[in-house]
């Protein structure tokens, strides 16, 4: 993990604080759950998410205030989660870094999944990673 | 057909049943034109484009916009909006995205429309049809349209003319068939090549003016006052779009900064001639819809900038933080703001106009020429970019070097792989009302900027040239970077 670390620090700009710390705590009995939607909800695109976290804050990314993260919703991502890498951030993986805890999004009809991960400062997920469950939804015509 | 519309809208408008709701409504009445004649070539599939066209183009459109689909004649349609930029974005967005699905067929088969917009007051009954004044001057100006082109009444463009990136030309007063006043017509002209057969048309070569930056609120919108002279000279634009292959490359590389003390590495760059372009793609909504543009001069990183170029600003004080590792490697986990700090500096220290390149430009710079999928053809080829499964070599860890793989037909290196750049453009989901010129996109919500040409971390499909997403624009990324433009 430290080394990891090491490389990620010679390859990036490095925030001085965070260059040799280790992977960031998730806060005690933290939990990371959608608001909406519910698993199996059958919605209308565009489809509104509400992001909840318990027993932690949110913040923006690059803050490295203790107990606290952003949010970053994962749809349709079925390869699991590297917990030692930066979250990807691509049409999968969508990052609300600036501390938002809500989005509306556009799906295809059909069936869809949806997962929540609580990333850290440098957007990596917590030790031990913060996820939601992953919920199922039918998006209608 | 377009009579149908006028047989509907004029016939009732004598009879206003007492319980019948008037409203100011924007109007907008549209028409196949040749209707007949297409029918007469190929009936069947002219139906079935037309069909096509209505549910992939029309009907979306019109909902992005909040229009009421009031009628819908086949080849006719009548619209009611309720406010007058709406439906004037409306029929824009339509008419653009007409001359990208009429651009690959011969021009008997091109099927074009002929728009009217009209505010008025407008009387809807209990079935939902509209009757009045206003409907009947919106089928009026329709009547009159050029193919592919929109009229807007007076009372529309004093609504618009300062909020629309247009141009208005004057057709000028015009009696109305049963209408008292005349009726004051503009035809709109969203692009500069319609600027020039406007006035060439009308034998007035000085008519047409320079362009004229105007700053509104949160953007800048461009317009073309077509009563001012000027010089003929100053007509900013070619007539019609100059084939692909035409388009100017590189024709020089910038030479060597004037010595500065101290010296500072100034990131190398290509000339571009600009020229016209097809920008967008049908790959994916955000893409949408193609516009055609004409992309002005300009001079363009030809790579990302470097560790050792960020670290120039970090060590002037103007950015932060320090950027570690390989000094030849694209400098990443950079947000938008931390860019404009760069750039800013740059042209601070070196008397430049050094900023980030627009959307357009990027677009323009990164297909070099090219209409294909990739700049280097459809099939995804091995070795040519950075990305995770572009091929060897390839780090997950960290990109590439800058300019490692091959460069692009005009010259650029790792546009497309390497590390995201950012551009001057806020970030909005597709192309509906974008600028018809290259300049940013800077109105709206500017939380978020556009990201172009993907990452190491991404696979192929981020790199295409048209490919785009958002991000935060004060959040920065361990795979974003950018690379500086210039016009001065």
């Amino acid at each position: 993990m430290i080394s990891r670390r090491v490389l990620l620090a010679a390859t990036a700009v490095s925030l001085p604080l965070r260059a040799f710390a280790g992977p960031t705590p998730a806060g005690k009995g933290a939990v990371l759950y959608f608001i909406t939607l519910r698993d199996g909800q059958k919605v209308r695109s565009p489809v509104t998410v509400r992001f909840g976290l318990k027993a932690m804050g949110v913040t923006h990314a690059g803050d490295t205030y203790p107990n606290s993260g952003h949010h970053h919703l994962l749809i349709d991502v079925s390869e699991p989660l590297d917990p030692n890498d930066t979250i990807p951030s691509d049409k999968n993986h969508l990052h609300f870094g600036a501390g938002q805890t809500e989005t509306t999004i556009e799906l295809p009809p059909g069936p869809h999944t949806l997962q929540l991960v609580l990333g850290d400062a440098n957007h990596v997920p917590f030790d031990p990673p913060l996820v939601s469950r992953k919920i199922r939804i039918i998006v209608t015509k | 057909m377009a009579g149908e519309i006028r047989s509907f809208t004029q016939a009732p408008s004598a009879a206003t049943p007492g319980d019948s709701k008037r409203r100011l409504a924007a109007v907008l009445a549209a028409d196949v034109c040749g209707y007949s004649r297409l029918m007469g070539i190929d009936e069947e599939g002219t139906l079935a484009r037309l069909k096509r066209i209505r549910r992939e183009l029309i009907d979306p459109t019109i909902a992005e916009y909040n229009g009421r689909l009031i009628k819908n004649t086949g080849d006719g349609a009548l619209v009611v909006f309720d406010s007058p930029v709406e439906a004037v974005r409306c029929a824009i967005v339509i008419q653009q995205s007409m001359v990208g699905r009429n651009a690959t067929l011969p021009r008997a088969q091109w099927i074009l429309f002929r728009v009217g917009v009209n505010l008025g007051d407008i009387i809807i009954d209990d079935d939902g049809d509209v009757y009045g004044d206003g409907v009947n001057i919106a089928a009026r100006l329709e009547s009159i349209a050029e193919p592919g082109g929109i009229n807007i009444s007076g009372g529309v463009y004093e609504q618009i003319k300062n909020k629309l990136v247009c141009g208005y030309q004057s057709m000028g007063d015009r009696k109305v068939k049963n209408i008292t006043d005349p009726v004051p017509i503009y035809r709109v002209l969203p692009d500069l090549a319609a600027v020039k057969r406007a006035h060439r048309s009308r034998g007035i070569a000085a008519a047409v003016a320079a362009v004229v930056v105007c700053a509104g609120a949160g953007g800048a919108w461009y317009f073309w006052p077509l009563h001012a002279p000027q010089e003929e000279a100053t007509a900013p634009a070619p007539s019609a779009p100059v084939p692909s292959k035409n388009i100017s490359g590189p024709v020089a590389t910038a030479p060597a900064p004037a010595s500065t003390t101290p010296p500072i590495a100034e990131p190398e760059l290509v000339a571009l001639k600009g020229g016209a372009v097809a920008l967008g793609s049908n790959e994916d909504s955000s893409e949408k819809p193609i516009r055609r543009i004409t992309v002005p001069p300009l001079e363009i990183g030809k790579y990302p900038v470097t560790v050792a170029q960020w670290n120039d600003c970090v060590a002037a004080k103007a950015c932060s933080p320090a950027a570690t590792g390989d000094p030849a490697t694209p400098v990443t986990n950079v947000s938008w703001n931390d860019a404009q700090n760069y750039v800013r500096w740059l042209s601070k220290a070196t008397n430049r106009n050094y900023r980030l390149p627009t959307e357009a430009e990027w677009e323009y710079a990164a297909r070099g020429g090219t209409e294909t999928k990739w700049w280097w053809g459809n099939q995804l080829k091995t070795g040519v970019a950075n990305c995770k499964g572009c091929g060897e070599p390839y780090d997950s860890h960290q990109p590439a070097k800058v300019g490692q793989f091959a460069a692009n037909p005009f010259g650029l290196y790792d546009m497309g792989g390497g590390v995201e750049q950012w551009v001057a453009d806020c970030w909005h989901k597709d192309y509906s009302g974008a600028p018809l010129d290259a300049s940013a996109w800077t109105d709206g919500d500017c939380s978020a900027h556009v990201l172009r040409g993907g990452s190491w971390k991404n696979d192929p499909s981020y790199l295409r040239p048209s490919a785009r997403g958002p991000y935060d624009t004060s959040v920065r990324y361990v795979t974003h970077g950018f690379r500086v433009a210039r016009s001065d």
